[in-house]
């Protein structure tokens, strides 16, 4: 999967740049299977990318078209995919989301991922051993009924705490 | 199709609420490029000459590069234009951060805004849906606050906002425009002319995605722009510092303005230096999109947060003004940052009161009472908010130093440090010659971004020797070739400007030339741009600017520097002895330009 190291992530997004170029040949953040989260007031910048959660509540996908791969992956069947919007509905952190009735969601570019290799500051990992699994149960019940960008922002405004907390002791040391 | 262009050109008419879309004219932009020369053409063909800078007639533009928005690293900027109302001539500013791309992505080149609303509004543009809406809520309101309004209103995080806030508002003649809350189009006070249309924001998403002519060939010349950017000799210190490594660079050359540039060495220089700033407060970096230098810092004082500063703001609040305490710049940074502030013009108008105080000319009863001695924080930041807020002796602040300056007179002007009313960044040309005479011919003023002839400062003799057959361009204390490298590193910048690249990345880095810009605008847009027509397109944008110039009223007289760097060497430092000989290098430059002694390009007379 795909792990950050959220201090040294400046936000530049060419993780989100590069990730579409290399899935379309084109450039924005429809196009992306990650985006960077930003909440300007707090100085946080967020990529939010598919965890590979341990609840994999994609795969409930009715018409039987998302599958994991080999590296965890989660994989969509284009032949089968309906368009029907239950995957980015049912991910509690955004990190499906429709574009011209395609579910975008990170594959790991096969096994390079380019976000990786776009980051220069050295904030995105891959780590194809993770062990530890991540929960997102947590996430669930407050995201019913938001919009990917919404769940994103309230997923990094949650994940990032710890930095602001570590960042204001260190102030005040 | 139309590669790596947005396609579109939107029109808003704020009196009458008209909309209208208009597509991109290919044969057009291959002579204008975009961005900058692509809004001062549009000034030079649309906007009537003797407008007051702040009636509905004033134009407002925004506009983006044609490779913003792609692959291409650092190429985030905006420019925004117009009749400036501090200034009266040209006027434009550029900043980077995210809303250029999003604009781009929206499926626009170009913004052109006329005419003033009835009520305080703000644009939304989500791709092809344009609406003005109601800006009552927002009026009055900081600039972080109205972007964080903004984005909740429309409950979209991901929405791109330029603001400005109560400065602006308040028609602060230097008021800046700000994207991401901290990046600045900050000088000839685009901010105030948003103010002036009661345009309180503009908020853009958009759902498109930027294709260029040849992805493969594309990809290799960005992946080469990433490496040049990555082995740059200069990285890791701009890595961690940007622009405020200038601070102690500046004062080992002796050019660092310290008490209103009565000296360009800084004794407490270590105090309030980037190197400081970087170890104490900052707490990551920060970048604005698709950039691998990742310059700008995020920081935390007890008091504050913001991003920033860069080294103008720095030492526009710490030594400029007398001032050796970096958590007092950076909570200044924060509060300009905010209300919509040029931290260089407000900082102009302070030193220019110290320096007064300190001649004997002016008293603080002059001043409602404030005592303007070196290095006062408590009075710099309480006029800060007078001028916002146009309270007090601040009404007079707001008007610029120039204005200033006239109103005060008793010989006072012979301080205000503008040229042609823009008011002079903080780099002692005494020291930096090619900058001297770039403050002295910019077309927006006294400033280095129209050419930044960095390479005076490099001391590479023999690549001087090889590019122009001048040894002496690598000597900053010479004047010897200085106008042959600013006439060509004018149109360098105005290419980045074009692109709205980056210009620490494309002159201070030396890193964009002409050869490889057509190569990227070749295989990026698909458009027969040759170097050759690069380089037409530039020298035109170049000569209309002049034209347009000469029409605010600008003549050869106004090419120049204040007394003070004409006539007063610097007394301590490394370029102690020095003035700045910029009569003959006008000259000089005019020749090169073919224009006459008047400064008049051919065209005209």
């Amino acid at each position: 999967m795909i792990t950050l190291d959220l201090e040294k992530c400046s936000g530049c997004s060419r993780c989100e740049v590069h990730c579409s170029f290399f899935h379309s040949g084109k450039v924005g953040r429809s196009g992306a299977r990650i985006k960077v989260v930003k909440i300007e007031e707090l100085g946080i910048d967020y990529p939010v990318v598919c965890q590979q959660c341990g609840e994999r509540y994609c795969t409930k996908c009715p018409e039987k078209a998302i599958e994991i791969g080999s590296l965890g992956q989660v994989l969509v069947s284009p032949t089968l995919c309906t368009a029907c919007g239950t995957c980015e509905t049912l991910c509690p952190i955004g990190a499906i989301e429709l574009f011209e009735d395609i579910p975008l969601v990170c594959d790991l570019c096969g096994g390079n991922p380019r976000c990786v290799n776009a980051c220069t500051l050295d904030a995105i990992h891959f780590a194809p051993d993770q062990s530890e699994v991540v929960q997102l149960k947590e996430f669930k019940k407050a995201g019913r009924g938001l919009g990917p960008e919404e769940k994103r922002l309230r997923y990094s405004l949650s994940r990032s705490q710890w930095l602001r907390d570590q960042w204001i002791s260190e102030r005040s040391a | 199709m139309l590669y790596g262009y947005g396609g579109h050109v939107l029109r808003v008419d704020l009196t009458s609420g008209q909309i209208r879309r208009e597509k991109t004219d290919p044969d057009y932009m291959l002579q204008v490029i975009g961005g900058r020369g692509f809004n001062s053409t549009r000034l030079f063909d649309e906007l009537k000459r003797d407008i007051d800078p702040l009636s509905p007639e004033n134009m407002l533009l925004i506009g983006v590069g044609p490779l913003t928005g792609t692959l291409l690293a650092t190429s985030a900027y905006i420019t925004i234009s117009g009749k400036s109302p501090l200034t009266g001539i040209l006027g434009d500013s550029a900043a980077g951060g995210f809303f250029g791309p999003e604009l781009k992505h929206a499926g626009y080149d170009q913004i052109v805004i006329s005419g003033r609303s009835q009520k305080p509004c703000y644009l939304v543009i989500a791709d092809e849906n344009v609406e003005i809406r109601d800006a009552a809520e927002l009026w009055g309101r900081d600039i972080w606050e109205t972007t964080a309004a903004i984005r909740q209103a429309l409950n979209d995080n991901a929405v791109q906002i330029a603001a400005i806030g109560p400065a602006g508002e308040n028609l602060v003649k230097y008021a800046t425009v700000a994207c991401n809350n901290s990046r600045m189009c900050g000088r000839t006070g685009m901010g105030c002319l948003f103010g002036s249309k009661r345009l309180k924001a503009v908020a853009v998403r958009g759902t498109g995605r930027s294709t260029v002519a040849d992805p493969p060939g594309y990809l290799e010349l960005c992946r080469e722009l990433d490496q040049r950017i990555l082995d740059h000799p200069e990285y890791a210190k701009r890595k961690a510092m940007g622009s405020t490594l200038l601070m102690k660079a500046l004062n080992g050359i002796g050019i660092l303005p310290t008490n209103h540039f009565q000296e360009g060495l800084c004794g407490y220089v270590d105090a309030i230096s980037g190197e400081r700033l970087a170890q104490e407060y900052k707490v990551k970096n920060k970048s604005c999109y698709n950039c691998n230098l990742h310059c700008s810092r995020y920081y935390l004082t007890p008091e504050v947060e913001s991003e920033g500063p860069e080294y103008e703001t720095l030492c526009s609040y710490t030594s400029r003004i007398g001032v050796d305490d970096l958590a007092f710049a950076l909570k200044m940074n924060a509060f300009l940052n905010r209300m919509g502030v040029d931290s260089l013009s407000s900082g102009e108008t302070i030193g220019w009161a110290m320096e007064c105080v300190q001649q004997g000319l002016f008293s603080s009863d002059d001043f409602d009472g404030l005592d303007f001695t070196w290095g006062n924080k408590e009075v710099v930041e309480k006029l800060l908010h007078m001028i916002v807020y146009r309270e007090g002796i601040g009404d007079a602040f707001a008007e610029g130093t120039r204005n200033l300056a006239r109103r005060f007179g008793k010989g006072s002007e012979q301080y205000a440090f503008h040229v042609k009313g823009l008011d002079m960044i903080c780099g002692d040309p005494r020291g930096i010659k090619a900058f001297g005479l770039t403050y002295a011919i910019a077309s927006r003023g006294g400033d280095h971004l129209r050419a930044e002839p960095f390479f005076e400062l490099t001391q590479r003799f023999d690549e001087a020797e090889k590019r122009w057959g001048i040894r002496e361009i690598a000597d900053r204390l010479s004047d010897k070739g200085k106008a042959v490298l600013v006439e060509h590193t004018e149109r360098q910048a105005l290419l980045t400007d074009c692109l709205t690249m980056c210009k620490n990345v494309g002159l201070s880095m030396d890193i964009l030339d002409f050869d490889f810009a057509a190569r990227l605008l070749q295989t990026g847009c698909g458009l027969k741009f040759t170097p050759e027509r690069v380089n037409e397109a530039l020298k035109g944008v170049i000569e209309r600017d002049r034209l347009l110039n000469i029409d605010f009223g600008i003549d050869a007289s106004q090419d120049t520097l204040p007394k003070r760097f004409t006539h007063e060497p610097l007394k301590k430092g490394a370029s102690k002895g020095n003035v700045v000989p910029v009569d003959q290098m006008v000259k000089e430059y005019y020749l090169i330009k073919g224009w006459d002694k008047n400064g008049v390009p051919p065209r005209k007379r």
